[in-house]
């Protein structure tokens, strides 16, 4: 293979590694505006929190010593999980329930509220510093092309959020299709109301709505912590602003859309920086969003809204 | 005589009440605004900026302070952002303050400078290094602290003289400082006759570099100079050693922080950066060093003796002319040479010390630095 198919074939798997995080962080905006129809600010910082409680978790069990590392990852996606998804649920009750009948830009300023006081809250809480871990994970799958010319690596980190991704992924599309749950969130998403009617309980589905969002925005927050080896309080604003354009960029309110807006995303941002000036990354990717929206503008899997009568 | 004597005597408790009065009024404190990051990524440099001011402001105050008069030094928080510095000054002028130390990066103390500048407040910057802060003709602005244009000569000097790299490439931070710097070295770089193969921009605040590595990589990059802060160059030295890109790195003084080596781990080792020379190693500051680690602080930083020379200049000053009005001051430091913590200073009339204070050094992964050869 050529030197620049292989820089190709590299960019796009970078890509589609950034992708996936983008996903996860995306599915939970997307579910959320698919149930209630509001955009959830504060769910950005619910990845940094599931971010710097991994952090956490493994440096205090690797100070501990002698604990295999994949048991030290697994007890640290458990734990940064289960905090994660009681911020979830938590924000969800105080920031958003009282306000489920007020006009939409009330519940949108306290959203906005809320991933302030979340961002100052970590600030006060663990300083505003960066907090780095050494690499723990390190070395490649495989890696093909010569030296001379350019080499195509992909690491094992990057395989590790490939397959987390994925599974965690196939399993979420599983639980919406197959359970009753599941069937109980695609009703609340068509119709709200007439839900309610039947005698589900909607609250409890749009809590646990919060809750799977905020567990997926965890996981990737301890992958994206282990591959960046950085975090501080304020990188939730960022990937929060990247995943929601990757989920209104895929259709905002459809899961695969999510999924499939993630990734183009980040397959996007990798490509642009890979044959434009660096500084252009982001202006391409806003760029795509505006003119996916211009023509499109439910997104590529989304639906469009239809006016009922 | 009776009369003359109760005329007198009510002259004289005029008299003693008026000295008696003046003299309360003199021991009065003089505040010192201390600007600069005290949150935000960079917020480790604006402490550095407080440790030296604070340290010299306790010494003055321990010894006396300037005729009687105290020094209280008052932070306030910019967070290294041009919109929150203006936000800052304005706060400085209303609270009646008159004399800055600060503001720490480039970026914040260039808008910030246009007001003092308007309402005749002195500054001193001890770590803002952007030509372009003294090239307004400003009266009231002074540094001690080098300028860009010097460390990136000094960078390309180096690099063109003692490393000679095959293939370089050049990257900032598109900001003030960063782009700066890097603009000035890829200037007298190509002045030497050296073309860089890449000359980019990435965004502060970015984590993930993989592409911009893996464009390094295409190019066959052997030298990169970094213009920007250390949180990003951390990252960029740690994910070019996870995807086994091998490079001579170098940087500036927003660089030179043990946060590097904690960010980059083992790649931090043999990096190169430019940086104030360690005041901290000069035997004439024993003593100050001391004091500050009596305090529990960390006198190693490359902010902290120019933070200090800072406060000495104006507390000399105001000795000298007796006098706290800034205008008065800025005429005398414009004139005058003073002996400080880094050295003697003297100024031009632009506001910026006459001699350079930047030296190479080498960065090792236990967040110290040697000379480099």
């Amino acid at each position: 293979m050529t030197e620049a198919s292989l820089y190709l074939l590299q960019q796009i798997i970078n890509g589609l590694t950034i992708g996936s995080t983008y996903a996860l962080i995306a599915i939970g905006y997307t579910m959320v505006y698919g149930i209630i129809g509001m955009i959830n600010f504060a769910h950005g910082e619910v990845y940094m929190i599931g971010s710097y409680i991994s952090f956490i978790v493994i440096t205090g069990l690797l100070a501990m010593g002698h604990i295999a590392l994949p048991l030290v990852l697994f007890v640290a996606l458990l734990v940064a999980v289960l905090v994660a998804s009681s911020y979830g649920w938590a924000i969800e009750r105080v920031a958003y329930r009282p306000l489920r009948n007020s006009n939409r830009l009330i519940a949108l300023i306290s959203a906005i509220g809320m991933s302030i006081l979340l961002q100052n809250y970590v600030v006060l809480a663990q300083g505003s510093r960066d907090i780095a871990m050494p690499p723990l994970i390190s070395g490649s799958l495989f890696e093909f092309g010569s030296l001379e010319t350019f080499a195509v690596t992909i690491s094992w980190m990057q395989v590790l959020i490939w397959v987390v991704t994925l599974v965690s992924m196939s399993l979420l599309t599983l639980f919406i299709s197959r359970s009753r749950m599941g069937r109980a969130c695609r009703a609340c998403a068509e119709d709200l109301g007439m839900t309610n009617l039947l005698g589900i309980d909607t609250n409890r589905i749009i809590a646990m709505t919060f809750v799977i969002g905020a567990a997926l925005a965890a996981v990737a927050g301890l992958l994206l912590g282990l591959y960046y080896g950085v975090v501080n309080p304020f990188v939730g604003f960022i990937a929060g602003l990247k995943a929601f354009t990757a989920a209104v960029l895929g259709g905002i309110g459809s899961i695969p859309g999510a999924m499939l807006g993630g990734l183009i995303l980040g397959v996007t941002e990798a490509l642009t920086a890979a044959y434009f000036p660096s500084e252009y990354k982001d202006v391409v990717s806003f760029g795509l969003l505006i003119l996916i929206l211009l023509f499109r503008p439910t997104g590529i899997l989304g639906k469009p809204e239809v006016e009922k009568v | 005589m009776e009369n003359h004597f109760k005329r007198f005597s009510k002259t004289l408790i005029a008299a003693a009440t008026a000295m008696a009065i003046s003299g309360v009024a003199q021991a009065e404190t003089l505040r010192i605004a201390l600007a600069g990051p005290a949150t935000g990524p960079v917020a480790q440099y604006g402490d550095m900026q407080k440790i030296g001011a604070m340290a010299a402001i306790d010494y003055i105050n321990a010894h006396g302070g300037i005729d009687g008069m105290e020094l209280e030094g008052v932070v306030y928080d910019d967070a290294c952002d041009p919109k929150q510095a203006v936000a800052v000054a304005n706060k400085i002028v209303n609270d009646g303050i008159q004399h800055v130390v600060g503001h720490l990066c480039s970026s914040s103390t260039e808008p910030a400078s246009d007001i003092y500048e308007e309402e005749g407040v002195l500054m001193i910057t001890a770590a803002s290094t952007s030509p372009s802060i003294t090239e307004k003709g400003y009266e009231m602005i002074f540094r001690t602290i080098g300028l860009d244009s010097l460390q990136g000569s000094l960078a390309a000097e180096y690099i063109a003289g003692t490393v000679k790299p095959e293939r370089i490439a050049i990257i900032h931070d598109k900001q003030q400082y960063g782009e700066g710097l890097a603009s000035t070295v890829r200037d007298q770089l190509a002045a030497a006759g050296i073309e860089p193969v890449m000359f980019e921009g990435v965004t502060a605040g970015d984590k993930d570099f993989s592409a911009l590595i893996a464009k390094l990589q295409k190019a066959d990059v052997d030298f990169v100079y970094y213009g920007g802060y250390h949180p990003e160059l951390g990252l960029i030295l740690r994910q070019s050693a996870e995807k086994g890109f091998k490079a001579q790195f170098m940087g500036p003084e927003g660089v030179v922080n043990s946060d590097l080596a904690k960010i980059a781990g083992e790649a931090t080792e043999g990096v190169l950066a430019t940086a104030p020379k360690s005041f901290d190693q000069n035997p004439e500051n024993a003593d100050r060093v001391a004091a500050i680690k009596e305090q529990g602080q960390d006198p190693t930083g490359p902010f902290v003796f120019p933070a200090y020379s800072a406060v000495q200049i104006m507390a000399d000053t105001i000795a000298a002319i007796d006098s706290t009005d800034p205008v008065e001051m800025a005429d005398y430091i414009r004139n005058h040479s003073f002996d400080t913590a880094i050295g003697t200073v003297k100024y031009n009339a632009a506001g910026d010390l006459t001699e350079s204070t930047f030296m190479v050094y080498t960065l090792h992964a236990d967040g110290s630095k040697t000379a480099a050869q």
